[in-house]
């Protein structure tokens, strides 16, 4: 009898649940939805197909933060360190080229110089016992301190047409020659970023729902301690979570310098609060145990959108970030509201 | 009984800077039988089961398994030799549901080196219906099952795999009579099965009930190691409190021979 209303309470808490669940995830899709109802009434310019390429190329960087930072979230975690490192693994990148290496090698060192970068961070955390906060906070300064550095704090340009590829190119461009010799562009074609962007996203969400590690990284967050007893390596995990996060930084770094064609020590900055954004507006909670990639990656479009909208719009950089700290904000409170209930 | 102990503790030490948690403690137990583990809290026996299951490493003596020494680095070193723990807090991770929590550490895997999550409900719903017939919410966070439920996990965690040695650490205490009733039923059960059993709790009718011997720590130090039938329940909670047997203390069952 008492079993039995339990198994009853219990399967009502779950369609709860459950649909909490949903209900996160669908109200953020949503607000995706409205905004660009709202910015395409604003501004015609906003709804084509040319700004929605735009906007697929200026979210793909804050998205693959977006990707390395939703790992470590879930480990219960934070990664302060990416925008800088967005930077330092530029830098690498065009030194390298500058070197003489090949731009694809080049690129895989500024993405190795990354991991490096996200291991040291897991080593301080796991070995040292120094908080997330604390030791990404450090590696901020170090991986920024690093690139002004080793550049002068000037930025390394001429890295030839090859290292701008990845930034600028697009698949399926269609461009017919005119009879009087100019370029139409008939389509732009699928940035090359945001081809990476979706690979990536598949990838990281194969990893975190059908492999031991995914497993591992969610049990950790969950609960460390019962993770540890359970059999888990905790410190490899979280080892593996900040690697990650690192390499997808120094990823996300040759995109944007590429874009650029330019490796800018200054680049970056408080890109890693977009990032941290993205997570937590697609679900993600600070407390860790909780976030998927597809909600980062609705995350990182409310952001991606509001900014370039805002931008069509003709408002300030400087009102976008007051939109943007509020719209965070809302995003925790809706989220704690969730979790009291 | 058997001839070996399936497990033998000897003149295990456990310091914390100066504090001596556990000092000098032997234990052992044999096939089949079951070892209450009493104590007030800090007397050193959650330290001491810890250093068994391997979550903490001891300052010094020795472990045997099967009369062979081992040492327990990790709690999978303890799992591999067939230990396994049912700790008091359940050790779950609340986000994750009954099958993953079961499997967690030891997760089933595919050829490819994917996940088997339909094999692990599979096993996981064979072996939970054993424990408890209503068992049919698998798929929900364990963070939204009753606490009886989330025992029930705990324990098939505990036993789904090869089993030798269970320690269970206070496993009634969050649990309603009927579940409280299912446990015993299922250590009655394992022990018929050959499993030896360390069952740490402070409720008396459970020990008397459930234990063949018991083993009273203090400070640290075993103060009293005695089979059940040979005292009461005012012997041993003077062993708890005290440290000591009362001072007219004789064997219940030699007394009751006279």
């Amino acid at each position: 009898m008492s079993d039995a209303s339990n198994t009853w309470q219990a399967g009502g808490e779950r369609r709860v649940l459950i649909a909490r669940e949903q209900l996160h995830r669908a109200s953020a899709l949503l607000t995706l939805l409205l905004l660009i109802l709202g910015f395409s009434l604003a501004s015609p310019a906003f709804f084509s197909v040319n700004n929605g390429l735009t906007i697929l190329l200026q979210t793909s960087v804050i998205g693959l933060l977006g990707i390395g930072l939703t790992m470590v979230i879930i480990t219960g975690g934070i990664d302060l360190s990416v925008g800088s490192v967005v930077a330092l693994s530029g830098v690498v990148s065009a030194m390298a080229v500058k070197a003489g290496l090949p731009v694809v090698p080049a690129m895989c060192t500024g993405v190795l110089a990354g991991a490096a970068c996200g291991a040291f961070n897991g080593f301080i955390i796991t070995r040292l016992r120094i908080p997330p906060f604390v030791a990404t906070l450090g590696m901020m300064l170090i991986a920024r301190g690093v690139a002004l550095q080793l550049t002068g704090a000037t930025p390394i340009s001429q890295l030839g047409a090859g290292f701008g590829r990845l930034g600028n190119g697009a698949l399926f461009r269609v461009v017919e020659m005119q009879p009087n010799g100019f370029p139409r562009v008939i389509f732009p074609g699928i940035p090359y970023p945001a081809i990476l962007l979706l690979i990536v996203a598949i990838a990281a969400t194969y990893l975190l729902r059908r492999r031991q590690i995914g497993r591992h990284i969610y049990a950790t967050g969950s609960n460390e301690e019962a993770a540890r007893l359970s059999g888990v390596n905790v410190d490899w995990t979280k080892m593996y979570a900040y690697t990650m996060s690192g390499a997808l930084a120094g990823l996300a770094g040759n995109v944007l310098m590429s874009r650029l064609v330019t490796a800018q020590p200054s680049e970056g900055v408080m890109y890693e609060l977009d990032a941290i954004a993205a997570a937590v507006i697609g679900g993600a909670s600070l407390s860790g145990g909780v976030g998927t990639i597809s909600g980062t990656m609705i995350g990182a479009f409310i952001i991606g959108i509001l900014r370039n909208g805002l931008n069509m719009s003709g408002v300030s950089a400087f009102i976008q970030q007051i939109v943007i700290g509020f719209v965070v904000i809302g995003a925790v409170w809706i989220d704690q509201v969730r979790n009291r209930r | 009984m058997s001839q070996h102990p399936l497990v033998e503790m000897i003149n295990i030490e456990k310091h914390f800077g100066g504090i001596r948690a556990v000092d000098g403690v032997s234990l052992n137990v044999y096939p089949g039988e079951v070892v209450g583990v009493l104590g007030h809290n800090g007397a050193g026996k959650s330290c001491l089961m810890r250093i068994l299951s391997g979550a903490m490493l001891p300052s010094g003596g020795e472990i045997r398994v099967n009369g062979a020494p081992v040492r327990f680095a990790e709690p999978n070193d303890a799992r591999a030799h067939g230990i396994e723990t049912i700790y008091q807090t359940l050790a779950l991770a609340n986000h994750l549901d009954a099958p993953s929590n079961l499997f967690l550490g030891r997760e089933l895997k595919t050829r490819f080196g994917n996940l088997d999550d339909a094999r692990m409900l599979r096993e996981a719903r064979t072996v939970l219906a054993r424990l408890n017939p209503n068992f049919k919410n698998l798929r929900d966070p364990v963070s939204s099952l009753s606490g009886g439920q989330r025992q029930v996990i705990a324990i098939a965690r505990a036993i789904y795999f090869d089993t030798k040695v269970l320690i269970m650490d206070e496993p009634t205490a969050a649990l309603g009579p009927s579940e409280t009733a299912m446990v015993a039923d299922l250590i009655r059960k394992l022990q018929a099965d050959g499993i030896g059993i360390f069952l740490v709790s402070h409720d008396m009718h459970d020990v008397f009930e459930l234990c063949d011997r018991i083993v009273v720590m203090n400070k640290g130090r075993v103060v009293g190691a005695h089979p059940i039938g040979e005292v009461t329940k005012d012997d041993v909670l003077s062993l708890i409190v005290k440290g000591a047997l009362p001072d007219d203390w004789t064997a219940r069952n030699l007394e009751a021979a006279q």
